[in-house]
C-alpha cells in the first residue's frame, strides 16, 4: 500500500497586515500534490498577497508556510513557475527573446530553451509571432506567453494569479486547452481567481477565501453538496431583511444569499416557488433568471454579498 | 542555477534595450558634445585655466564632457529598473531562483559597460579639439584613461542603483540623482579648475570621487604632472576605494528591491 502524496502548499495561521489592514488574517490551506486548487475570493481577499509568499517573492511574517515541505526560499523557486496579474514582459523584447532570457535565468541550456520554447510557443499558438515583439501582441496573447514562459523550466507547481484575466472568451478556452490538456495530473496548479465559471471549469479542489481567511474548503462537487437543483437570480432591490427571513425560512427554499440587490436562491422546483414569491414581494421584484445552481451559489452561501451594503430606510 | 549566466543574460537584455533605445543612446553622447562645442567656444575668451597651457576651454573642457557622460549615462541605466518595474519585468526577474544581488549586479554590469562606452566615444569624437600628449606613451594612456573611465562608471552604476533600488518613482530618482550628482560633477573640475576656489569648495573638491576622475582622465591623455594634480597613483587608488565601498554598502542592503514599488 503507498502512502498518499504529503501536500505540496501546507499554511498555518498566516497573518501579513498593511497598516491597519489584515491582508491574511489566519490563513490556513493544504493543497494536495497533482491537484489543480483554486483560490476564489473577492478582490483585496488576499489572494495575491498569498501567492506572492508562496513564489517566496515574500517570506510570510507570522504563521508558517511549507512549499514542498519546506520554508519558501530563492532557491525552491525553480520548481515553481508563476503567472502575474499583470503580465511580467519587457515591450521591447521579442516573443522569443524574453523565454530565451526566463530559460536562462532558470539555467536551461541554450538547447533546451530552443527546444522546449518552440513547443510551448506551437502549444500556445504563439509560434507565427516569435519574433515580434511583445508590444505586439493582443492582450490574450501576451496572457498565454505568460503562460509559456511559466512552463519552460518544466516547475512542479505552477502559480496562476489571475491568469485569464482581460482575456476574451475564445483566448480564454485556447489558454485553459493548452495547459489542462497537456498538463493536468503532472504537476499542481495554484489558481487565484474570482472567476467562479472558470474555477468550477478548471479546478479539482477550490478555496473559498474572505478577508485573508480561507472560509471552506472542498471539490466543486462537495461545495455544491446540499444545494438545490436551480438557482434563482431574483432582482428585488427594496427586499426587508423580514421578507428574506420569511423566505429563508421556506422549506422548499435552500441556500440564500444577497449580493447587492439580487437575492439567490437555490431550490428544487422554480416553477412552484417563483409564484409564492412574487406574492410576499408585493410588486418589488424587478426580474427573476433559473439557472442550474453552480458553484457561484456555493461561493455566495459561504462568502456571501460582494460589498457589505448599508440597509437604508427599512423598518422592523 | 548558475548566477554568472543570470548576470549576463540579464547585462545583454540591458545592452539590448539601449540599443534598441536609439533617442536614449543618440542624446547620452550628443549632449556633452553640445556643452563641449558651444559652452567651450563660449568661454574659451574669458577663462585660462592655469592646468594647460594654451588655456583652451574647449580643451579644458574635454575631460569633464567624458565624466559628464558617464554620468547622464549611469543615470538613464538605472532608470531602466523603474522601466522593468512599471512594464513588469521585475516581477519575473525577481520570481527567479537568483537573489536581488545577482540580479542588480547584471543590470550594473550594463550600465558600466553602456556607460563606459559611450564615454569613450565621446573622447575619441573630441579628440581633434585636443592636443594629447600621452605622457605615459600612447598605449599605457589610452589604457589608463579607459582604466579611470570604467571606475568612474563603476562607482557612478553602483551610486545610481543603490538610489533607484531605494526610491520609489522615476521622478524622484532624477531628482535625487541632481541633487547628489550634479554638485559632483561641478565640484570635480570638469568644468573649471578647483586649485583657486575658496577653502571650503576645496574641500569639497578633494573629498569628491569625480574629481579623481578628471584627474586621471587629463593625466592620461593631454597634460603633464604638476603640483596643480593630485597624482595618477592617488587617483585610482581613490576610485577603486571609493567602487569598493558603493558596491559592498549597496549590496549588503538590498532587500528594498521590490517588484510592486511598495
Amino acid at each position: 500500500m503507498t502512502s498518499p502524496k504529503p501536500p505540496v502548499i501546507e499554511a498555518r495561521d498566516i497573518v501579513r497586515s498593511y497598516g491597519e489592514r489584515r491582508g491574511l488574517d489566519g490563513f490556513t490551506l493544504s493543497v494536495p500534490a497533482g491537484s489543480v486548487f483554486g483560490l476564489l475570493g473577492p478582490n483585496g481577499s488576499g489572494k495575491s498577497t498569498f501567492v506572492t509568499m508562496v513564489a517566496a517573492m515574500e517570506p510570510p511574517p507570522s504563521g508558517s508556510l511549507l512549499v514542498f515541505g519546506q520554508a519558501p526560499t530563492t532557491s525552491l523557486r525553480r520548481r515553481t513557475g508563476t503567472v502575474f496579474q499583470e503580465n511580467a514582459q519587457d515591450p521591447l523584447m521579442t516573443v522569443e527573446e524574453t523565454l530565451a532570457l526566463s530559460g536562462k535565468l532558470f539555467g536551461l541550456s541554450r538547447a533546451r530553451i530552443r527546444e522546449r520554447g518552440s513547443e510551448l510557443l506551437a502549444a500556445f499558438g504563439l509560434s507565427e509571432r516569435a519574433h515580434d515583439t511583445t508590444a505586439m501582441l493582443s492582450g490574450g496573447m501576451r496572457r498565454r506567453l505568460e503562460m509559456a514562459r511559466a512552463l519552460l523550466h518544466d516547475p512542479d507547481l505552477l502559480l496562476l494569479d489571475e491568469p485569464t484575466t482581460g482575456v476574451d472568451p475564445d483566448e480564454r478556452k485556447a489558454f485553459w486547452q493548452a495547459l489542462l490538456e497537456r498538463e493536468r495530473g503532472s504537476r499542481t496548479v495554484l489558481l487565484a481567481t474570482n472567476d467562479l465559471t472558470e474555477a468550477d471549469n478548471v479546478c479539482d479542489q477550490v478555496a473559498f477565501i474572505r478577508d485573508g481567511r480561507v472560509v471552506t474548503a472542498g471539490s466543486p462537487a462537495d461545495l455544491k453538496r446540499g444545494l438545490k437543483r436551480e438557482s434563482l437570480h431574483v432582482t428585488w432591490p427594496d427586499a426587508t431583511e423580514a421578507q428574506i427571513s420569511e423566505l429563508a425560512a421556506w422549506p422548499e427554499a435552500g441556500a440564500l444569499s444577497r449580493d447587492g440587490d439580487v437575492l439567490r436562491i437555490t431550490v428544487d422546483d422554480a416553477s412552484a416557488f417563483v409564484p409564492r414569491l412574487f406574492a410576499v414581494a408585493h410588486g418589488g421584484i424587478r426580474s427573476v433568471s433559473i439557472e442550474t445552481a453552480s458553484l457561484e451559489d456555493a461561493y455566495f452561501l459561504h462568502v456571501g454579498q460582494r460589498e457589505p451594503r448599508p440597509v437604508i430606510g427599512v423598518s422592523s | 542555477m548558475n548566477p554568472v549566466t543570470a548576470t549576463l543574460a540579464l547585462f545583454s537584455r540591458d545592452l539590448r534595450a539601449v540599443i534598441r533605445s536609439r533617442s536614449q543612446l543618440y542624446s547620452s553622447i550628443f549632449t556633452p558634445l553640445l556643452f563641449l562645442v558651444f559652452l567651450g567656444n563660449g568661454v574659451s575668451k574669458g577663462l585660462s585655466p592655469s592646468k594647460l597651457p594654451a588655456g583652451d576651454f574647449t580643451a579644458y573642457l574635454v575631460a569633464g564632457v567624458v565624466v559628464m557622460t558617464s554620468v547622464f549615462s549611469s543615470t538613464f541605466s538605472s532608470a531602466s529598473y523603474y522601466r522593468d518595474r512599471d512594464s513588469g519585468l521585475l516581477r519575473m526577474l525577481l520570481s527567479s531562483p537568483h537573489s536581488a544581488g545577482v540580479l542588480l549586479l547584471g543590470k550594473s554590469l550594463a550600465g558600466v559597460l553602456i556607460g563606459s562606452i559611450q564615454a569613450l566615444i565621446v573622447l575619441a569624437i573630441a579628440s581633434p579639439f585636443v592636443d594629447f600628449r600621452w605622457q605615459y606613451g600612447i598605449i599605457p594612456g589610452i589604457l589608463t584613461a579607459i582604466a579611470a573611465v570604467v571606475l568612474l562608471n563603476v562607482i557612478l552604476g553602483g551610486l545610481a542603483q543603490a538610489f533607484a533600488s531605494r526610491i520609489q518613482t522615476m521622478q524622484g530618482f532624477h531628482l535625487v540623482m541632481n541633487l547628489a550628482l550634479f554638485p559632483l560633477l561641478f565640484f570635480s573640475g570638469a568644468f573649471f579648475p578647483v586649485e583657486n576656489l575658496p577653502v571650503w569648495l576645496e574641500v569639497l573638491a578633494h573629498v569628491n570621487p569625480l574629481s579623481y576622475a578628471v584627474d586621471a582622465l587629463e593625466l592620461a591623455a593631454y597634460a603633464e604632472n604638476s603640483s596643480a594634480f593630485f597624482g595618477i597613483g592617488l587617483d585610482f587608488l581613490v576610485l577603486i576605494a571609493v567602487a569598493v565601498v558603493i558596491y559592498a554598502v549597496g549590496f549588503t542592503r538590498l532587500p528594498k528591491l521590490t517588484w510592486s514599488g511598495k
